[in-house]
């Protein structure tokens, strides 16, 4: 394993870690998915020159044009909670159910 | 150089551990700033210039302001830092782990692609031919990607406008 591996695997799992653990509030672990997401970006970027493939360099774009998404859905759904709770607590989201 | 990516690399490594150990969101967002300036470094010392521009403008520059900018929705009274007692029992947790992966793992072997690549090359490298492929075969995905990216702002209009007929209503 080298150094690019070591790297970017270990801030993939510390991001999945993050978002797996004590959340308080729902941008902190959008926050998380984005590192996932930026630690899978560096991995797909150091494919190409590793195996110098590099054909293979446009999946780094189309997984951060997804990626974009995510975060666009995953902020939309804040403000829709920010809108109806008052603030994006996960612990509010459990109280006055209706 | 080599000295200089690997250092970029920690860099990543120390940023995700900032993101995960649970600060206010304003923080967090510091933190992510901190490993996505990591990851461009990291990107152009292995030997990819246009992949570390993109990261750099479009990721950096652009989702980033926007969750900087989310961050203002989230606002408390008192803020933690990674000053906070609960905030540095996770980066130390998190940090031993890290460690405890690498002396198990044994150290890292040498990687041969970052001392070759160097910064003083040529600007336009391997990654331009590459992505420049996404143009011509790679057609119908550039259109799928287009495509859902539209999808995405209707998405993000219907959830967050609060029209009778969308997602968010009040309940009669």
């Amino acid at each position: 394993m080298t150094l690019v591996h070591f790297s970017f695997c270990s801030a993939f799992t510390l991001g999945l870690t993050g978002l797996a653990l004590h959340r308080a509030h729902l941008l902190s672990a959008l926050l998380c998915l984005e590192g996932v997401m930026l630690s899978m970006y560096v991995g797909l970027s150091s494919w190409p020159t590793q195996i110098s493939l590099f054909s293979f360099s446009l999946v780094p774009m189309l997984m951060l044009t997804f990626s974009a998404c995510e975060a666009g859905t995953g902020l939309a759904l804040m403000v829709a909670t920010t809108r109806t709770h008052g603030t994006d607590n996960l612990h509010n989201l459990n109280l006055l159910q209706c | 150089m080599i000295y200089m990516v690997s250092f970029f690399m920690v860099g990543l490594v120390l940023g995700l551990v900032a993101v995960a150990s649970n600060p206010s969101p304003y923080y967090a967002a510091l933190g992510l700033v901190v490993a996505a300036g990591a990851g461009c470094w990291v990107i152009v010392g292995l030997g990819s210039s246009f992949l570390s521009l993109v990261l750099f403008l479009i990721y950096l520059g652009g989702m980033l302001v926007v969750f900087a900018y989310s961050a203002a929705l989230t606002a408390e009274p008192y803020p933690e830092a990674w000053g906070s007692w609960s905030v540095v029992g996770y980066v130390v947790a998190y940090m031993v782990g890290v460690v405890t992966w690498y002396v198990v793992e044994g150290g890292v072997e040498e990687d041969g692609v970052v001392g070759l690549a160097g910064l003083e090359g040529y600007v336009v490298r391997g990654d331009w031919v590459g992505v420049s492929l996404m143009y011509s075969w790679g057609g119908w995905m550039l259109f799928v990607g287009g495509w859902v990216l539209l999808l995405t702002l209707f998405v993000v209009f219907e959830l967050s406008r609060g029209h009778y007929s969308g997602s968010l209503r009040a309940l009669e």
